[in-house]
C-alpha cells in the first residue's frame, strides 16, 4: 500500500458536517447580566438563533405589598425597585399620590426635588457608563464613574441618612432642607463634572474598539421601539423626540430651559447601541444644566405642604408617569377611598425592555448581546419588583 | 375628548358598547366589552387620534369580576387613555377568557403574560402565554383578593413557622378586625397556629 492512499483525501465539506443548535444558558449568576436576570439562547455556533428571557429571580410581590400599607408606608417600598435611581421612584409615587389629593407642593420643595432627581440621574448614568464599560472589556472607566457616583450619593447620605434607599421624598414635600453647603456642593459638583464628562467621553466613547463593539449593534428602530412601547433614552436614541420633562411637564420642569437628546446615529445606524450610550452621555449635561438653573432660582420657605395626617385618597383612579432615567415610570391606582389603595400597578420601563431582547438577538455574537444587554440598561429589581 | 372616543368607538367596532362617565377625580376610564376588545383598542390605533404605544396591561380583582385595564398612549398627538373591561368571575377561582392583543402591539406579549401570572386570565392568541414572574408550576393567582400561598411547593415549606414575622399577621389580623370591610385587607398568609406564649404576646 503506497502512503498516498493510506490517507483520505476527500476535502472536508461544510455541508457533510452534522450541526444542531446548542442551547446555552446565560445567567441567572452571569456578571454581564447586571443582577439575576437569565436569558436562555439558541446558538448556531456563534451567532444566537433565539433567546427567551426568563424573569422573576428577584419578584418580591411589591404590588401585593403595597395593597396591605397605608400611603405613606408604601413610599420605602418603591425605592427598592430600581435601586439605582430610588429618588426618581420616590418622586414619582408621590406626584401620582399628590395628583389625587390636589396638594399643593411648596416652591422650595419643588426646586429640591428637581434638584434630587437630577442628581439621581446623573449618578444613574454614570452607573452605566461604568458597568457597560465594564461588559465591553474595559475596567478603569468604572474607577472613575464611581468617584463622581460617589460624591452625589455622600450629598444624600447627608439629606436623608442612607445612601441608595432614601426615602427623602414625602407626599407634600421633602423630609429634609438643604443647607447653604449643600447647595455650595451641588454646585461644586456641576463645576467639576463639566470637564469630568468630556474626559469619560473621550475615555470611552472616542475609543477605536468601543466603537467598532458598538456601533451598528443592537439597531432598533423607531417602529420597533413604538410596538415594543419603549421609552426613556431608548426611544430617543432611535431618533424619537419624546421627553416626558418636555411633552408632559411635572414638578417645574416647564420652568427650566433645556433639550431632550435625540440619537443622530452619527457612528453608524440610528438607534444602535453606539447612539444609547450617546444620548445617556449627553443627558447628563442636560441635567448638569437643569441642577445649575435650580440652584439660581431656588426660593426660600416651607419644604412640606399640608397634607392629613391619617392620608385617605378618594375613590378613583389615576395613571400618572414620569421621566425616570431608565424610561418612562407610571403608577396606576385605583382606590376605593380607604386609607390603603386598592390596586396600585407599576409600568416598569426596564420590564417592557427587557421584550426586546428577544428581537435584538437572531443574528447576533454573542459577545454583541452582550453589548446589546448592556446598552439597554435595565435593573431587576425594577422588571420583577 | 373621551365622548368623541366612545363615539369612535361604538362606530367602528360595532357591538363594543362603548360607555364613559364623568369622575370627581382622577382619569375617566372608558368601559368596553370584553367580547370586542381586539376590534376596539384596533380602531383606536388605527384612528386620527394615532395610539400608537400600548403602556400597560393590567387587572384589578373584585368580589364578582376581574376589570382588564388597557392604558394606551400617542407619542405623536401626546395623549393617553384608560380602556376597561369586565370579566365575570362566575366562581372565585374560575379562571377567565379574553382575546390577545399580541397582533397590534408586541408589548403586549410581556404584559399579558404578567397579567395571566398574577390573576389568571387567559388571553387567547398569545403565542407564549406562560407564568412570568412566578415559577411555572406555582399554584393560584397571587393578585386575586382570596388568594393563599401555597404551604409546599416542590418539597420546600414555603411559609416555615420559625421564619414568620408573628408582628406583621398580627398586625393585619387587628386591620381586619378594624377595616369596615374585611375582604380589602387579604394578608395572603395563613396564619398558623402559635404556641399560648407567642400568641399571648401578639394580642397586645
Amino acid at each position: 500500500m503506497s502512503h498516498d492512499e493510506s490517507l483520505d483525501t476527500t476535502p472536508m465539506q461544510s455541508e457533510n458536517l452534522k450541526s444542531e443548535l446548542l442551547t446555552l444558558n446565560m445567567g441567572p449568576q452571569h456578571p454581564a447580566t447586571h443582577g439575576v436576570l437569565r436569558v436562555e439562547i439558541k446558538t448556531d455556533s456563534e451567532i444566537i438563533a433565539e433567546a427567551t428571557p426568563h424573569l422573576g429571580y428577584l419578584h418580591r410581590c411589591m404590588e401585593k405589598h403595597c395593597e396591605h400599607l397605608d400611603y405613606r408606608g408604601i413610599i420605602p417600598f418603591v425605592d427598592r425597585m430600581d435601586y439605582l435611581a430610588a429618588m426618581s421612584m420616590e418622586w414619582g409615587y408621590c406626584l401620582t399620590i399628590e395628583k389625587m389629593l390636589g396638594t399643593e407642593v411648596p416652591r422650595r420643595a419643588q426646586y429640591i426635588r428637581t434638584m434630587v432627581a437630577e442628581l439621581q440621574r446623573v449618578a444613574s448614568h454614570l452607573m452605566f457608563y461604568g458597568t457597560y464599560a465594564i461588559d465591553l472589556g474595559a475596567f478603569s472607566p468604572f474607577l472613575y464613574a464611581f468617584q463622581e457616583r460617589e460624591t452625589i450619593l455622600r450629598i444624600f447620605e447627608e439629606l436623608s441618612g442612607a445612601r441608595l434607599l432614601y426615602n427623602y421624598i414625602w407626599l407634600g414635600g421633602v423630609w429634609n432642607d438643604m443647607t447653604d453647603d449643600h447647595l455650595r456642593r451641588i454646585a461644586a459638583f456641576c463645576d467639576r463634572m463639566d470637564g469630568e464628562l468630556e474626559k469619560y467621553h473621550t475615555l470611552v466613547g472616542m475609543n477605536k474598539i468601543f466603537r467598532d463593539r458598538t456601533a451598528n449593534v443592537g439597531v432598533l428602530t423607531a417602529e420597533d421601539c413604538y410596538s415594543y412601547g419603549a421609552t426613556g433614552p431608548i426611544l430617543r436614541a432611535s431618533g424619537v423626540d419624546w421627553d416626558l420633562r418636555k411633552t408632559r411637564p411635572y414638578g417645574i420642569y416647564q420652568e427650566l430651559d433645556f433639550e431632550s437628546i435625540v440619537g443622530t446615529g452619527e457612528m453608524g445606524t440610528l438607534g444602535d447601541c453606539w447612539d444609547r450610550y450617546y444620548v445617556r452621555m449627553k443627558e447628563m449635561n442636560e441635567s448638569l444644566k437643569i441642577i445649575r438653573q435650580c440652584l439660581e432660582g431656588i426660593e426660600e420657605g416651607p419644604i412640606q405642604g399640608k397634607v392629613s395626617k391619617i392620608v385617605k385618597v378618594p375613590a378613583g383612579e389615576i395613571y400618572m408617569r414620569t421621566e425616570c432615567p431608565r424610561g418612562e415610570l407610571g403608577y396606576h391606582l385605583i382606590s376605593d377611598g380607604g386609607k390603603i389603595p386598592y390596586r396600585l400597578k407599576v409600568k416598569s420601563s426596564c420590564f417592557t425592555h427587557t421584550a426586546m431582547l428577544s428581537h435584538m438577538a437572531p443574528g447576533q455574537m454573542i459577545a454583541d448581546f452582550v453589548a446589546s444587554i448592556g446598552s439597554i440598561d435595565i435593573v431587576l429589581g425594577e422588571v420583577d419588583r | 375628548m373621551h365622548n368623541e372616543l366612545v363615539t369612535l368607538l361604538n362606530s367602528k367596532a360595532n357591538g363594543c358598547d362603548a360607555t364613559t362617565a364623568e369622575v370627581e377625580c382622577g382619569d375617566q376610564p372608558i368601559f368596553v366589552e370584553a367580547a370586542h376588545i381586539n376590534a376596539a383598542l384596533k380602531a383606536l390605533k388605527e384612528s386620527t387620534y394615532e395610539f400608537n404605544v400600548l403602556q400597560l396591561i393590567t387587572g384589578c380583582d373584585f368580589e364578582d369580576r376581574i376589570e382588564i385595564s388597557y392604558i394606551l398612549a400617542s407619542f405623536t398627538k401626546n395623549h393617553e387613555v384608560i380602556i376597561k373591561t369586565k370579566l365575570a368571575k362566575p366562581s372565585s377561582d374560575a379562571i377567565l377568557d379574553i382575546d390577545s392583543v399580541c397582533d397590534l402591539w408586541l408589548a403586549a406579549g410581556f404584559l399579558e403574560r404578567e397579567t395571566y401570572d398574577m390573576f389568571g386570565v387567559r388571553f387567547n392568541g398569545n403565542p407564549d402565554l406562560r407564568r412570568i414572574l412566578c415559577p411555572d408550576d406555582w399554584e393560584g393567582w397571587p393578585l386575586r383578593k382570596d388568594y393563599v400561598v401555597q404551604e409546599k411547593y416542590k418539597h420546600m415549606l414555603v411559609n416555615p413557622q420559625n421564619k414568620i414575622n408573628t408582628d406583621d399577621l398580627y398586625f393585619f389580623d387587628r386591620q381586619k378586625k378594624e377595616a369596615a370591610e374585611p375582604k380589602l385587607w387579604s394578608g395572603s398568609w395563613k396564619k398558623p397556629e402559635f404556641p399560648a406564649e407567642v400568641e399571648a404576646k401578639g394580642e397586645k
